[in-house]
């Protein structure tokens, strides 16, 4: 009886340990398993995993011909951590790898072997490692190229470490470097860069993965929380070694005549796109610094200017299409006129009076002939006729920095502006809308929008043609073939005949030579803006071609001009294999 | 009836003598022999159960070893990856209109400026005056390769020597870029017009 008892009690309280043991387990794994299973379960997940960035491209910005003008490429930051380097200097254990052997060194002398590399000072390097003991990072060189990396990884400094830097390079340099723009450090800042960016820009992915103790990554334990977008192609209607050609052609001329700046466009006349835009002085994208902040941008499509006699081309188109005027309307032109309402309209040069026809006033650029006849045509059609060419409006390609001035508004057409303004005085235009307006007259009439940007193509193979604006028809097909044929007179017989004419083609251009206005109202300064616009082949005009010189110190007159309008479309003419024309140049009369 | 002084026979030394029980064994029968599981079906199950453990085992040491192999053949894109972008930045660079022409220039070559002559095939004839170009007309470039500056070209491209082509090595918007435009107003002789 007794044995039993006592058996009993054993059994229970065995029983009743087991119980308790087991209960503890359960609460434990209650609060394991379920509890506290998330925080347990990131924690560990951190010990393992490991978070990257996959940075994605830039896109490219490529010419028509495909010519990479800005490109995407990885460029690395080499870093420090000072503490590191404090601590492992205390322990005698600051060393560096020379062939294959870690040898202690101090940190001067690192900081000599990593100047030495990435072409620093060495007191840099040595600031940057120690300035801060406490910090565990400070950068030791930004932006350095793959070679450089590669050294510094060789050097193998306890302490140092790299990181990515995706970077732009622009391998054409300052070709084009007006139109491509620029990325700067807070994203892109200038040009194509600026305003196409929602064609070029990227997205940076990100994704985990969970490494071994050896920091080997674990197969299948890649996670993709972001996928990596690359930016899009764009691409432009320049080709560049036009571009190139262009824009070495004004810088020479532009530094012998001592100007303070020069635009050359060439389009294409039959849809309008823009082959090459140049502007002098040309920023180097990968050097922006060299140049003054006032020229980083497109003065051809910024810079609005008087555009002079260029504009009598245009004054002419409005006579021929609304019909009060022919080519062969006669006009006795003296070199100084008074206006019937009693002001006072003034030639270039002294001489005497002439007999001239419409024509004929074109080819001498006689303001007073062209304010006698175009002064026929009602304020209010010139307007129109001004709108319709596209002047003081942004073009269709929306530039960065592009404004629309308009034009003066009729009513503030004195009895002297509405003279002037016939022949590019009082009223401001800049050379891409001056060029939109003589396109127009090259391609019967309708002007089209004018196109930088052929197309963007992301890399899923979308391309995106960029939304341009509608033709707009602004004389007849007929007029706008008369006053093509008048303007070859320039080229036939004007006072710059031989400086223009390239042998083999018909060549119509206008000159201009503008006054610049001065600050605030003042009138008119000695500075010039002197231009040449033309089109070839004139039977059939297949491109344009527009140059500007702006305040040139020496020769101020489209003299100066002329030399490179004739170097830059002989040069189209040959790349684009235009024929030669096969009748010779005829214009109307231009005297009687 | 029996003679008592018979000897008995000698107990045999097993010990008492057995009894002679009956043999009776319970024997299956053949369904049930049938239904009995083999001993070879253990085994096969057995040895089927260590095959699957060291497939597994095997398993991952290849896998692992993949692993290993991914990681070196990762590294060795990057490296890879970095070489091609070096290579392909150093010949953008080299192709860049400034360069091309510089070198051209340097060769002795000189830029026509004539318009182009062309050879009409149908009958032959010439097109256009075919002009040949002096060295004094030759569109002359900078001596710096250029007017139009390119920051990352090497500074003076030496002509037929490979010097040119290590670009130099360091950051694109460094400080050390030379080519900008020297503005020299007036230093050429001009026409003077009226």
């Amino acid at each position: 009886m007794r044995k039993s008892a006592s058996s009993r009690r054993r059994l229970f309280l065995a029983l009743l340990l087991t119980f308790a043991i087991v209960g503890v387990f359960v609460v434990r794994l209650v609060d394991i398993q379920v509890v506290r299973a998330d925080q347990l379960n990131k924690d560990s997940f951190n010990k393992r995993a490991i978070a990257i960035t996959s940075y994605a491209a830039r896109g490219n910005i490529v010419d028509t011909n495909g010519s990479v003008l800005a490109a995407s490429v990885l460029r690395y930051d080499i870093t420090v951590s000072p503490r590191t380097v404090a601590q492992a200097l205390a322990k005698g254990v600051f060393t560096s790898r020379v062939s294959g052997k870690s040898v202690p060194l101090t940190v001067l002398e690192a900081a000599g072997h990593i100047a030495k590399v990435t072409g620093q000072d060495q007191n840099t390097v040595y600031q940057a490692m120690t300035t801060n003991p406490n910090s565990d990072f400070a950068y030791v060189a930004k932006g350095v190229d793959t070679a450089v990396l590669r050294s510094v990884r060789k050097l193998s400094i306890t302490g140092i470490w790299d990181q990515k830097h995706p970077a732009r390079t622009y391998p054409d340099g300052a070709v084009a470097g007006n139109l491509v723009g620029f990325v700067g450090t807070e994203g892109p800042q200038y040009g194509l860069e600026k305003i196409e960016d929602q064609c070029l820009e990227s997205k940076d992915g990100s994704s985990t993965y969970e490494r071994g103790a050896d920091g080997v990554r674990i197969p299948g334990s890649t996670v993709t929380e972001k996928e990596a977008v690359n930016g899009g192609t764009l691409k432009l209607t320049i080709d560049r070694d036009l571009q190139w050609f262009v824009q070495q052609a004004i810088a020479e001329q532009g530094t012998i005549l001592g100007a303070q700046s020069a635009t050359a466009i060439v389009y294409r006349v039959k849809d309008a796109h823009i082959m090459a835009l140049a502007d002098w002085p040309s920023v180097d994208p990968n050097n922006v610094n060299a140049t003054p902040i006032h020229n980083l941008g497109s003065l051809a499509f910024n810079a609005y200017y008087e555009p002079g006699s260029t504009m009598k081309a245009l004054s002419a188109s409005m006579l021929i299409d609304s019909g009060l005027a022919t080519p062969a309307t006669q006009a006795t032109v003296p070199s100084l006129w008074k206006t019937p309402e009693g002001g006072t309209i003034r030639d270039a040069t002294n001489h005497a009076t002439e007999r001239l026809t419409l024509t004929g006033v074109l080819q001498q650029s006689s303001n007073v002939g062209i304010s006698m006849i175009g002064i026929r045509v009602p304020e209010q059609q010139r307007f129109d006729y001004m709108t319709k060419f596209g002047l003081g409006q942004k073009s269709a390609v929306d530039f960065q920095g592009e404004s629309a001035r308009g034009i003066p508004p009729v009513k503030n057409w004195d009895d002297q502006r509405k003279y002037d303004m016939l022949y590019g005085q009082g009223v401001a235009v800049t050379a891409v809308q001056l060029a939109g307006a003589y396109q127009a007259i090259a391609n019967g009439g309708v002007r089209l929008p004018l196109t930088l940007v052929e197309s963007c193509t992301k890399p899923d193979g979308t391309v995106s043609d960029l939304p341009s604006g509608a033709p707009v028809r602004v004389i007849s097909e007929a007029s706008a073939k008369t006053v093509v044929n008048m303007l070859e007179s320039v080229v036939t017989g004007g006072e710059l005949a031989s400086a223009l004419q390239i042998p083999g083609y018909r060549v119509a251009a206008k000159s201009g030579t503008a006054e610049v206005a001065g600050p605030n109202g003042a009138g008119y300064t000695r500075d010039r803006i002197v231009s040449l616009s033309g089109l070839a082949p004139a039977e059939d005009p297949q491109y344009g071609v527009l140059v500007t010189y702006t305040k040139p110190a020496i020769m101020k007159t489209s003299a100066a001009a002329a030399p490179t309008f004739q170097k830059i479309m002989t040069q189209v003419l040959k790349t684009y294999r235009v024929p030669p024309s096969t009748t010779p140049s005829t214009s109307p009369p231009t005297t009687w | 009836m029996t003679n008592l002084a018979y000897s008995l026979p000698a107990r045999s030394p097993r010990g008492p003598a057995r009894e002679h029980t009956p043999h009776i064994e319970i024997v299956s029968t053949r369904t049930q022999r049938r239904a009995r599981p083999r001993t070879v079906y253990a085994l096969v199950t057995v040895a089927g159960l260590f095959v699957i453990l060291m497939v597994q085992l095997l398993l991952s040491i290849v896998l692992s070893n993949g692993a290993y192999q991914i990681s070196a053949l990762q590294v060795q894109q990057t490296e890879l990856s970095r070489d091609a972008q070096t290579y392909t930045e150093q010949l953008d660079v080299l192709k860049s209109p400034q360069n091309l022409s510089a070198r051209a220039e340097a060769l002795g070559m000189v830029m026509s400026t004539a318009p182009a002559v062309y050879l009409r095939l149908s009958d032959g004839a010439v097109i256009g005056t075919p002009t040949a170009m002096q060295a004094s007309q030759a569109a002359v470039i900078g001596a710096d390769g250029a007017l139009i500056p390119n920051a990352l070209l090497p500074e003076q491209p030496a002509q037929g020597s490979d010097a040119a082509t290590t670009v130099k090595a360091g950051a694109p918007a460094g400080t050390t870029a030379t080519g900008s435009v020297a503005s020299t107003p007036g230093v050429l002789p001009s026409p003077v017009t009226h």
